[in-house]
């Protein structure tokens, strides 16, 4: 037997924690184009399995702008006041199951010796209810990073939609169970997720490849038309490089951490005016190199979840797909 | 839950101007508390705010047996033209120790070599103060210091008093002869020239070189033919940092993240990382 929830149920579900003080985050349209966002009013969620979102939910675990700490000066002191902790609860619901399968790893990073707790304390106060897909498109990859349209990873409950108005619930941690125990109905309908999308590559020949041509010309062909914007770190569930700012004036403001991308020249950039990574083609490498070779060297991942949103958001078609086929290539013909 | 990325407020003590655009600065925590339990180990570094600026990323230049922390700069971007202003009284933030250090105890019974160049002297000085501090653990020292020219040099009335303690040699150098009447009692050539006139030899020795790309490829073979190894030739790598702590995703060579892992490596350790400083 399964368990079952109509859309109706969930909506109302999902109403009685907002009730309670609980944050609702879920998709939102505006014209076609879907947001994961705060909702006031459930009615406005978009409450369906789809491909392409125009952010992930990486940002409600992850804010694009945060605040560190303030602070005023005063005469030769100066009084630095704490950001508060992250004290609210909150759900994400209608995450992809690659949006969700980011959050375990992201975890090891921000536990790397030294707890980030703005990292960490969203992620403990926070129930993600993901959907299974019922499409794929030619930007998905999931299945190539261990991934899979009804992945499980980094949910805590995974809802299939049945097509007649409710979904499968499938609980997967206690937090999921607390969320639906005695909202859901016995059935013995059962969801399925569409097929895997088809992948002609595999990781590890091209994580190889990398590892040994950190010289390669290919890095430098490979990036020619990036133009270096960072959109594909923006959207990415997994991209986690920050910059640390100070804003405000000399006599009081405040640090914060914003959301930065590899792919811009100043990222590394000296003071003394060198650059370990001056060219397009070594910061693509470095954005490649950290996703499938860093990352799993020192956490045991790939730094990818395979869903395709850093090539859906590329002006000129790249991203991180067509550089593995790229690769892949060069992979090949190196061996011949 | 603690907040790792706040700085501590620190007290300006004392700021002493090196050259045209570097600075010492002696700071203590304004917490009289942390500033008695603050402990740290030679070689590693710490980040220093100008609130309402930013954050800069500088070794902490003064041996661990003081009740003080020392770093210098160059005053060379944002944050660094607005340290270059701070007086003795001044507030400044500071967060760290970070990184591995240099294996001070290991290098016990050994000669040390240490060679700098330019606004790389600090990184090194916290190394040659604690090495004459427990001056009997250690055998003979040599310094190799050189500049473009000898208004460049930092640390300058220091290298006289190193010159002082038993068994040091100190050989300053710099690369333009200063103009005639300027007191000078260096030599005037390049670092490595002068590093392989100390006449190092490699038995029981480890050398310690910091300093621009071309000084450190150039002093490296010279070091070598002296029978030191790999294993043996240490540096200190910089590289843009925000965070210090691993996270924010930029100094890293490889899979190799200088905050973290450095920014203290052995020749040996560099050879094995890729070309990405």
């Amino acid at each position: 037997m399964s368990q079952i929830i109509t859309l109706d149920q969930l909506k109302k579900t999902l109403a009685e924690k907002q009730a309670q003080g609980v944050d609702i985050i879920a998709p939102v349209l505006r014209g076609e184009l879907a947001f994961f966002q705060h909702v006031d009013d459930l009615e406005k969620a978009a409450l369906t399995p789809r491909v392409r979102f125009q952010n992930s939910i990486k940002e409600f675990f992850f804010p694009r702008h945060e605040t560190i700490f303030s602070f005023v000066r005063q005469g030769s002191d100066v009084q630095l006041t704490d950001a508060p902790e992250f004290e609210r609860q909150q759900i994400v619901v209608g995450a992809r199951p690659c949006d969700a399968a980011s959050l375990p790893i992201l975890d090891p990073l921000f536990a790397w010796d030294y707890q980030d707790r703005f990292f960490q304390q969203r992620r403990a106060n926070t129930t993600v209810v993901s959907f299974a897909c019922k499409e794929t498109d030619g930007h998905c990859f999931c299945t190539a990073v261990g991934g899979a349209p009804d992945g499980t990873a980094g949910a805590d409950a995974i809802l299939f939609e049945l097509g007649d108005g409710s979904f499968e619930v499938r609980c997967l941690t206690d937090k999921g169970k607390a969320l639906f125990a005695g909202k859901t109905s016995e059935s013995d309908k059962t969801g399925a997720a569409c097929e895997p999308p088809k992948i002609d590559f595999e990781i590890k020949p091209i994580a190889d490849w990398i590892r040994n041509n950190f010289s390669s010309p290919v890095w430098e062909e490979v990036s020619l038309r990036c133009v270096g914007c960072g959109a594909c770190a923006f959207v990415c569930p997994t991209c986690h490089c920050f910059d640390i700012v100070d804003e405000g004036s000399y006599s009081k403001g405040k640090r914060v951490k914003n959301w930065d991308s590899c792919q811009t020249a100043l990222f590394t950039l000296h003071a003394s005016g060198h650059n370990p990574r001056g060219t397009q083609g070594k910061r693509q490498r470095q954005r490649m190199m950290h996703k499938f070779v860093i990352y799993p060297d020192k956490f045991d991942f790939n730094l990818c979840t395979g869903c395709g949103a850093c090539s859906r958001s590329c002006g000129v078609m790249f991203g991180v797909r067509p550089c593995l086929e790229a690769l892949a290539q060069a992979a090949s013909s190196s061996e011949n | 839950m603690e907040n790792i990325y706040k700085p501590d407020p620190m007290e300006v003590v004392e700021v002493r101007q090196q050259t045209a655009d570097v600075k010492l600065v002696r700071i203590k925590f304004r917490d009289p508390e942390k500033n008695a339990n603050f402990k740290f180990n030679i070689g590693q570094f710490g980040l220093y705010s100008v609130f309402g600026v930013g954050e800069s990323t500088f070794n902490i230049c003064c041996s661990n047996s003081k009740d003080y922390i020392e770093f210098c700069f160059r005053k060379t971007g944002r944050v660094t033209e607005r340290l270059w202003d701070v007086e003795p009284g001044d507030t400044i933030g500071f967060r760290g120790p970070f990184g591995n250090s240099y294996p001070m105890d290991a290098w016990e019974g050994k000669n040390l070599v240490f060679v700098a160049g330019g606004i790389a002297m600090p990184p090194i000085r916290c190394a040659i103060q604690y090495a004459l501090e427990n001056r009997e653990k250690y055998g003979k020292i040599t310094i190799v210091y050189g500049a473009r020219t000898v208004g460049d040099l930092v640390c300058k009335d220091e290298l006289d008093e190193w010159a002082q303690a038993p068994n040091v040699v100190v050989l300053k150098t710099v690369d333009v002869a200063p103009p005639e009447g300027t007191p000078w009692n260096g030599r005037v050539d390049f670092v490595p020239t002068v590093l392989k006139d100390a006449g190092i030899t490699g038995e029981n020795t480890v050398a310690l070189v910091v300093g621009p790309p071309i000084m450190i490829k150039l002093s490296l073979p010279i070091l070598v033919d002296a029978g030191l190894k790999d294993e043996d030739i240490f540096t200190s790598l910089e590289n843009r940092m925000k965070c210090g702590l691993g996270k924010c995703g930029r100094c890293n060579c490889g899979s190799v993240y200088v905050c973290k892992e450095g920014p203290v490596f052995t020749q040996a350790d560099i050879k094995k990382m890729p070309d990405d400083f």
